[in-house]
């Protein structure tokens, strides 16, 4: 049993090292979490006082509303339309950046992509709101150059939102993807086209493909960033968005419901893990077939 | 031999030209314009006499950046804003590196499990770490104040130190640790003369990002501060939410310049590529 | 009609030479190699004939067409690259029809040419596999099944053996030279390993510089190099740098008496070289002569003295199995390399041991000054 024994000294010193982190996010994030699902299991009376019973009542109130229904499904919906958009778009800015002819070029691509990042989001939200305002920026161009009379009404909508989250979330998507490219050899673009395939079909059938793993991470970063949003749809579409995040939000903030605003979030944390699940057994066959 | 058909001859150099990839570059440039568009729009505020922007722009001033100085408010937020970064960023640094390094060097089943559970709090919609936060803390009388916005920010910054020391754990070879070892430097020893310095580049990344994630963070802000703990990006919310104040566009510069020159630091320091 | 007409073809990266000028036609069914060490340019010029490059000055000609400035997939052109490129997602068979897809064949069609291909390189049963189920040699298998589907005009071929080990090497030579032989293809062969080169090609372009050092078949290339760079790539080769020597008459007429510079037979006493006279040797100044090891004769007694023959001692043995490689040391000065067979020496020579070299005045070749051309 001696190496049996030697194995567990070595370890010993390492899991000393990491139990300080499991303490405290095992404090600070499950606890927190236990105690929510426990709390989403509560009732309350109409003065949203909290009562000692335990039902499925918050859940039912969810899952039997139009409202929040719909409200979940637009959510859904936003945040599927925002990833495959990102995704779409990540291509043309990963492809700059990996094929970038000097290094200078490629880290002013890479500083222009992770600085906004770098920045708070109502930052870069607020930016939209200068831009879209009715006094704002794009208005004020389209006036100047005579296009329209009356300035647009730009915000407080779910397109501003989209908007708003694309710019926000792309560098999310544009890194994994631009990882991706780069780990494909060279030479089986070269392979290809030496093969009779042009740059289109290259792209299409190769060099797309290969790069499976990057989307697939990307779409799972933007899609749980977009479901869960509320600053900024908060900020440029107004409170009235049906977005669950900003229910959840609103919720607390105003109503003081917390079991609802607790199932809610559990609701919401369940479709994301769902989703971003789905994404992961996908790459998970992905990869058994490319590495075995 | 007959000479050879050949067009090109005649017309001298004939460069092949790809219209392809001129669109794609050209898409690419479209995108990254995208990209930059919010940036550039806060600068040309922040530096307009006017409360909104124009373009081509009215003038140049720095009204709006001196009202800052002058703000109170502003002010305050600013100090506890960085009082947060100096909390925050040691402890997150200290319990990431540690937990970074144990992992890359822990050798188990659930090690991947292990992992993600480090980085979760990137995946969790952080309204729900919010609402989380805030019912534990209410519970625990913390809420509002600046331990238990601490708390939050570490949170939120762990995942990046783990993600950034976690990449150059995983190129540090196990073998220079073994031979200090053998050389008869204990573990403790080993760790603090061979490991944290090869770890630097790593530690470093993950500082700056830490420091920039607990600077900028609001969504888990907005659930457990209180009126007395506003941090800057909270003040900027309430600013956009409830009036309009131009100095928000010359905080929001201040900002930006801060983040390029965290990483032109990085660049500079260690390389961009290597941490990402 | 498929062969390859290089006419002063130059490629320049910047301020960069990678390739001074090359003429070069390789004919229809020809198993070419492009030889030499590594930056001399070789697989700049491969890429350029597939189409990768585009070169500084020059046209590239296939078949009588100008290829020039068309891209690698309007070549038609069949390519085998040294880590074999086979795409990871596609399967063995798919990998394979890749370019009759692209073609857009039938179905039948593809399904019959590519088991033909697999069959070919003995790979029929692997249809369904992934790339990384293949070992090494497989995975080249079927790059080369691969390039051969399509039916290219020619098969152009970037160090495709370098990653194999030695034996498995030896194998897919034979295997490639055997396929070429059967296909007829235009084929050509970049690699550094001048073995490879000579047992597989019909000709061999050396390179080295930027420029073509030799052309010629592998008997022509390793018998008759035309100048240092070539003698020294191919083989082992000791260089001797001699002055004819007008006064002393050689032993047979047709031969020519020179006297080795650094190389003594005793201290003070020149070696003495008859070569055969040929019009190279004409010109009267100093030469240089190459002389391969293995045309060396050794043995423990002593032959007559004169030209052409030196007592030794032995300076350092290394044995290969097959062959002894001897360097040894003359009485006076100079060192020469030796190949001899195994066995020619019963027990293995020890250092210091007295040896007696001889060789024939045909072993001795000129070699020009510069750069020559054929």
């Amino acid at each position: 049993m001696k190496t049996r024994g030697s194995k567990w000294r070595k370890s010993g010193f390492h899991w000393l090292l990491i139990s300080p982190s499991l303490l405290f996010l095992g404090l600070f994030l499950v606890v927190p979490f236990v105690l929510l699902a426990v709390l989403s299991f509560r009732d309350v009376d109409s003065l949203m006082n909290l009562l000692p019973t335990y039902s499925f009542a918050q859940y039912k109130e969810i899952f039997t509303s139009d409202i929040y229904l719909g409200t979940i499904g637009s959510t859904l919906w936003v945040a599927l339309v925002t990833t495959a958009i990102c995704i779409v778009l990540a291509y043309p800015a990963a492809y700059l950046l990996v094929r970038s002819p000097n290094r200078k070029l490629r880290t002013f691509f890479y500083i222009l992509l992770v600085s906004p990042l770098l920045t708070s989001v109502v930052i870069r939200t607020f930016a939209w709101i200068v831009l879209l305002a009715q006094n704002g920026l794009v208005n004020e161009f389209l006036l100047k150059l005579h296009l329209i009379d009356q300035p647009l009404s730009l915000l407080w909508n779910m397109k501003a939102v989209i908007i708003a989250y694309v710019q926000v979330m792309l560098p999310f998507a544009v890194m994994p993807i631009a990882t991706s490219l780069e780990d494909i050899r060279p030479n089986l673009r070269q392979a290809s086209m030496s093969l009779g395939a042009g740059r289109i079909r290259t792209f299409a059938r190769v060099t797309l493909p290969l790069t499976v793993p990057g989307m697939i991470s990307g779409a799972a970063i933007v899609f749980s960033l977009a479901a869960g949003s509320y600053i900024t749809p908060l900020l440029v579409g107004g409170r009235l968005q049906p977005l669950l995040p900003l229910a959840i939000y609103q919720q607390v903030m105003q109503i003081s419901n917390l079991p609802l605003a607790a199932a809610m979030s559990f609701t919401l944390l369940i479709l994301v893990a769902v989703v971003v699940g789905l994404l992961g057994l996908i790459m998970k066959r992905w990869e058994a077939k490319i590495n075995g | 031999m007959a000479r050879l058909p050949s067009a090109g001859a005649s017309s001298g150099r004939r460069r092949r030209f790809s219209w392809l990839t001129a669109l794609v570059w050209l898409a690419g440039g479209l995108v990254y314009l995208f990209l930059i568009l919010p940036v550039f729009v806060i600068v040309l505020s922040a530096f307009s006499p006017e409360a909104y922007p124009q373009f081509p722009p009215a003038g140049f001033s720095l009204k709006w950046f001196s009202a800052l100085l002058g703000s109170r408010e502003w002010l305050d937020a600013l100090w506890i804003s960085v009082l947060l970064l100096i909390i925050v960023t040691p402890v997150t640094v200290v319990l990431g590196t540690l937990a970074a390094y144990a992992i890359a060097r822990l050798d188990f089943r659930g090690r991947q499990a292990l992992q993600s559970f480090m980085l979760s709090p990137l995946m969790i919609p952080q309204v729900v770490l919010g609402i989380g936060l805030l019912y534990v803390f209410t519970s625990t009388g913390l809420v509002g104040s600046l331990t238990g916005l601490a708390i939050g920010h570490v949170i939120v910054a762990f995942p990046y130190v783990i993600r950034s020391v976690g990449v150059s754990a995983a190129n540090l070879d196990p073998r220079l640790e073994q031979a200090s070892m053998s050389l008869g430097a204990g573990r403790v020893r080993t760790f603090f003369r061979i490991t944290l310095p090869l770890l630097k580049p790593g530690i470093i990344a993950g500082a700056v990002f830490s420091a920039v994630t607990s600077f900028g963070e609001v969504s888990i802000s907005l659930f457990v501060s209180a009126p007395s703990t506003v941090t800057i990006p909270v003040r900027i919310f309430n600013y956009i939410d409830q009036t309009f104040d131009p100095a928000v566009n010359a905080v929001s510069v201040i900002f930006i310049l801060l983040a390029v020159i965290a990483l032109m630091m990085i660049e500079k320091v260690i390389g961009l590529t290597k941490v990402m | 009609m498929s062969g390859i007409r290089i006419q002063g073809v130059s490629k320049h990266f910047g301020d960069n030479v990678a390739l001074k000028r090359v003429d070069l036609e390789i004919r229809e069914g020809e198993f070419f190699s492009l030889l030499g060490p590594s930056g001399c340019g070789k697989t700049t010029l491969l890429n350029m004939i597939a189409g990768f490059l585009e070169p500084t000055a020059g046209e590239i000609a296939i078949g009588g067409r100008d290829v020039t400035w068309l891209p690698p997939y309007q070549r038609n052109i069949g390519m085998v690259f040294q880590n074999y490129a086979l795409f990871p997602h596609l399967n063995v068979f798919e990998n394979v029809a890749y370019g009759l897809k692209i073609r857009k064949k039938p179905r039948a069609e593809i399904r019959s040419r590519v088991e033909e291909s697999l069959a070919a390189v003995r790979l029929e049963s692997f249809a369904k596999r992934m790339p990384h189920q293949l070992s090494g040699g497989q995975q080249q298998r079927v790059a080369i099944a691969r390039a051969l589907a399509i039916q290219p005009a020619v098969l152009l071929l970037d160090e495709p053996l370098s990653n194999l080990d030695a034996k498995l090497r030896k194998e897919m030579q034979t295997e490639l030279k055997n396929l070429q032989r059967r296909v007829g293809i235009t084929t050509v062969l970049v690699t550094h390993d001048q073995e490879e080169a000579l047992s597989l090609s019909d000709r061999i372009g050396i390179l080295g510089g930027g420029e073509l050092q030799q052309l010629g078949t592998p008997l022509e290339v390793y018998r008759r190099p035309a100048n240092r760079f070539a003698a020294e790539f191919i083989g082992q080769v000791n260089l001797i740098e001699a002055r004819p020597l007008s006064d002393g008459q050689p032993a047979s007429p047709g031969l020519l008496l020179f006297a080795a510079e650094g190389f003594e037979t005793e201290p003070g006493k020149p070696l003495l070289l008859e070569a055969a006279n040929e019009p190279s040797l004409k010109r009267g100044g100093p030469v240089k002569l190459m002389l391969r090891p293995e045309r060396i004769r050794v043995s423990g007694e002593p032959r007559e003295r004169g030209a052409n023959c030196a007592r030794a001692r032995v300076a350092d043995v290394s044995y290969a199995g097959n062959a002894l490689r001897i360097t040894a040391k003359l009485e006076g000065s100079g060192e020469l390399v030796i190949h001899a067979p195994d066995p020619s020496f019963p027990d293995l020579p020890e250092p210091g041991q007295p040896l007696h070299l001889r060789w024939q005045p045909e072993d001795l070749i000129p070699l020009l000054p510069e750069a020559g051309r054929p």
